[in-house]
């Protein structure tokens, strides 16, 4: 009796898989086609106005942490997209001291708390007083100090440490705290 | 098992693998892509469709050519999770591996795939970057055109004139092709735009503003007529950056504040409105945002009088409402959702005389209000503030035109909190170590750096170098302080490198430190001149880095406050010779080379002798004030 019962059982069910199947499909496709954006955190950009001492700050939005982005890496991730909008500075309407235009982020690095940040040779190119020089290492110390987890800047040039710009004022071989203005 | 389940089982795993496959798998490599961008023929190898879109690798040689073009560049590496493009804006457009959201600036946007990454490179939407960049391709033929776009046109008051800041995806070179006293027409050849229509502006002289296009995806041209009021007379266009340049027009016959902006989302023209007399309805024209020093400007146009009242609720429910009474709505609503520090925009009439804008705001913000002639600004900040005042009237209209007062309460200003203003001497906000509780070994030894020298020019501008700016100010301050009994020591007595020949910036400000610090000198003062890449920055700024540079800084500043340009205070840096020099120290950057009116004070010597009076007395002012135990006051 039990036989002849199962394959009329096993006919039932296929249709059920199917549609389970189907619900399944659609439900995945509608889930990344549909789902609503996850709010995002966003981070603070300081830029030196051009009184060279105050600081103005814009906020852009930072992408949440990715399931697969441990906390190491989610740090290096905001101090590096953080170090180039601060690098790239404020969009042009807003008046403020800015990096020699074609300045790059090479890269960051995290040791503990301080951040390093490798800027091209393109920053040296200095109008020449401690105006310029003055508030765009503010700014950029200021923006990545924000960021929970560092409290210091390390600047490089090309991947070298140097002790200060070519004909600069602003000691640069050590790491630069907010304190330091 | 039986059969037939086993094979509905398969079925449905293998179902299942499509699916993932479909949304998650990587895209195909594609045929290359050529197009046309400037008159150029740009290869893109890196291609690939599939993934939604089609996909240019950030490696693309053809890609890299055209960022270069465009003045951008893409800041990446295999493994990082951001994909970023610093545009000539500047603007850094952010995109995220795996997230299809990405952001232009302050705007989030939605891209139609999300960035992947294949054999060490990352492949990104690329219409989205496309437009990022103001450009958008276009076919042409047979041939495909990366056509630039007239992105934006701002509309702004600035001192006194009405400009027109126009940017798009290439250089903008305008070229008038008809004027006449009422109107001027400007063609932008070789660009494209999708802005189009009429926007009324109505104040400072120009009553409206027209955009449109013609010619092919190879060879567009996009023309904006101003129409003028009688006197108002257009000023060369001034080129203010790789993609921008700035259209400007001054003298008109109404006076007025104008923010108006045309984006690519701007909403169609409206009719302009037949009646702006102050017996009729005033007319709300447009409500946009920009982004401000201090958060986001919302600029509410309003032709004619008008009043408003504003309320505001209490945190956490952050939403802020202004009516704008005796007032219509030209064009339909607005409902936008907005970037930090406000969430959200409605404009809406809520009955036939009312025309309300509700903002939700991202926390308790500063809201600040300024009624004008030509309309409202409501200024929002982006840090959060304490008790707030919750409602307000005003008018707007040629009552504030003719200088009337608003007694309405308004919010104050917002402070500046994100960052710091040392320019008080009252200030006591710096955080330094302790104090060294230096003694000078040699309490009558003065000790002066003439900034730069040999080597080292230090800034230039009209063939005059700082270095023979501050050699000829550090010897007149000598002199003085000598013949006021002091003991004075120059680091440099000539045009000549301090430590050698050559030598590194380090090895150079270490051999002028040296020299205070092995003298034991009382105080140690270094002389600059300033510079800017633009000529704007102007004044005086003593710059400190140790506690014990304070009181002498503050002394020194006083007395240079009345040197004949502006007084910018004492500013707190990690200058190298302030911070290692042992004893009170001072780097006094006297007046900026790179402005005109600094630099005619800085290439006149008696202004050269009087900036090294001032010093002179500063310093016998310190000696005074803070003498040296067991020593004779100066």
């Amino acid at each position: 009796m039990r036989s002849r019962r199962r394959p009329v059982r096993t006919a039932s069910r296929v249709p059920i898989l199917w549609v389970a199947v189907i619900v399944l499909g659609v439900a995945t496709w509608f889930y990344y086609t549909h789902r609503a954006p996850v709010s995002g955190e966003s981070i603070a950009v300081y830029y030196t106005k051009l009184d060279g001492t105050s600081l103005g700050a814009a906020r852009v939005s930072l992408r949440p942490r990715a399931a697969d982005e441990s906390t190491a890496e989610h740090l290096h991730n905001t101090v590096f997209y953080a170090a180039v909008q601060a690098v790239a500075g404020p969009p042009n309407g807003i008046k403020a001291i800015r990096f020699p235009p074609a300045t790059r982020v090479l890269g960051v690095g995290i040791d503990g708390s301080t951040a390093t940040v490798d800027l091209s040779k393109d920053v040296e190119q200095q109008a020449g007083g401690t105006f310029g020089e003055n508030g765009e290492f503010k700014a950029l110390v200021y923006t990545l100090t924000g960021i929970r987890g560092i409290d210091a800047v390390q600047v490089t040039i090309d991947g070298a440490r140097v002790q200060t710009l070519p004909g600069g004022h602003l000691e640069l071989d050590e790491p630069l705290h907010r304190s330091d203005w | 098992m039986s059969r037939s389940t086993a094979r509905t089982g398969r079925f449905a795993a293998a179902l299942s693998i499509a699916a993932w496959i479909s949304v998650a798998a990587p895209a195909r490599a594609d045929a290359p892509i050529v197009a046309l961008y400037q008159g150029t023929t740009i290869r893109f190898a890196h291609v690939a469709t599939g993934g939604g879109g089609l996909a240019i690798g950030v490696n693309d040689p053809g890609f890299q050519a055209l960022l270069h073009g465009t003045g951008a560049w893409v800041t990446w590496k295999p493994g990082e999770r951001y994909i970023l493009i610093t545009t000539s804006v500047p603007a850094v457009v952010s995109f995220a591996m795996g997230e299809r959201r990405y952001d232009v600036g302050p705007i989030t946007l939605e891209a139609s795939f999300a960035p992947f990454e294949r054999g060490k490179e990352a492949y990104l939407p690329f219409n989205e970057v496309l437009r990022a960049l103001d450009l958008v391709l276009r076919q042409d033929g047979q041939i495909k055109v990366i056509q630039p776009q007239l992105a934006a046109l701002d509309v702004r008051q600035e001192e006194g004139r009405v400009t027109l800041r126009a940017h798009g995806g290439a250089p903008l070179h305008p070229r008038i092709v008809r004027q006449s006293p009422n109107a001027i027409t400007y063609a932008f050849d070789g660009i494209g735009t999708t802005l189009g229509g009429t926007r009324q502006v109505g104040a400072g002289g120009v009553r409206s503003i027209a955009i449109s296009s013609s010619g092919s995806a190879r060879n567009p041209s996009t023309f904006v007529t101003v129409t003028l009021e009688p006197g108002t007379a257009p000023q060369p266009p001034q080129s203010t950056g790789t993609n921008e340049v700035v259209l400007a027009f001054g003298g008109g016959a109404q006076p007025g504040r104008a923010e108006q902006t045309f984006a690519e989302d701007s909403p169609s023209p409206e009719p302009a409105p037949t009646s702006t007399g102050t017996s009729g309805p005033a007319i709300v024209t447009g409500v946009t945002t920009a982004p401000a020093s201090d958060g986001v400007a919302v600029t509410i146009a309003i032709s004619g009088d008008a009043s408003y009242e504003w309320h505001r609720l209490r945190d956490p429910d952050n939403r802020f409402w202004v009516d704008v009474k005796n007032a219509q709505l030209q064009g339909a609503p607005i409902e936008q959702n907005l970037m930090t520090p406000l969430v959200s925009m409605r404009v809406r009439a809520i009955d036939p005389s009312t025309v309300r804008i509700a903002l939700t705001l991202d926390g308790q913000k500063p809201v600040t209000l300024t009624p004008s002639d030509a309309g409202l600004i409501v200024n929002v900040g982006v840090e959060d503030v304490g008790d707030v005042p919750r409602s307000g009237t005003g008018s707007v209209g040629s009552v504030v035109a003719a200088g009337e007062q608003n007694a309405a309460p308004v919010t104050p200003a917002p402070l500046d909190t994100s960052g710091e203003d040392y320019s008080s001497p009252e200030d006591t906000t710096w955080k330094f170590g302790p104090h060294s509780q230096y003694v000078p070994t040699n309490p009558r030894l003065i000790v002066i750096d003439p900034g730069h020298g040999g080597s080292d020019r230090g800034t230039i501008h009209g063939g005059v170098s700082e270095a023979d700016l501050t050699l000829d100010m550090a010897k007149r301050l000598r002199d003085l302080l000598i013949a006021r009994g002091w003991q004075v020591k120059l680091t440099r007595e000539a045009d000549v490198d301090v430590y050698a020949p050559n030598d590194s910036a380090h090895d150079e400000l270490q051999a002028r430190v040296d020299v205070a610090n092995k003298a034991g000198a009382r105080v140690f003062v270094s002389i600059h001149a300033n510079a800017f890449i633009n000529s704007g920055p102007y004044g005086t700024t003593t710059y400190i880095s140790k506690p014990d540079d304070v009181a002498l800084a503050r002394i020194v500043e006083r007395q240079l406050a009345a040197d004949g340009t502006k007084d910018d205070g004492v500013v707190k840096s990690h200058l190298y010779v302030t911070y290692h020099t042992r004893m009170p120290a001072v780097l006094v950057e006297t007046a900026f080379l790179s402005n005109p009116s600094d630099y005619a004070l800085l290439t006149s010597a008696a202004w050269r002798q009087k900036v090294a009076q001032e010093i002179a007395d500063a310093i016998g002012e310190y000696a005074r004030q803070y003498p040296v135990p067991n020593q004779p006051a100066q």
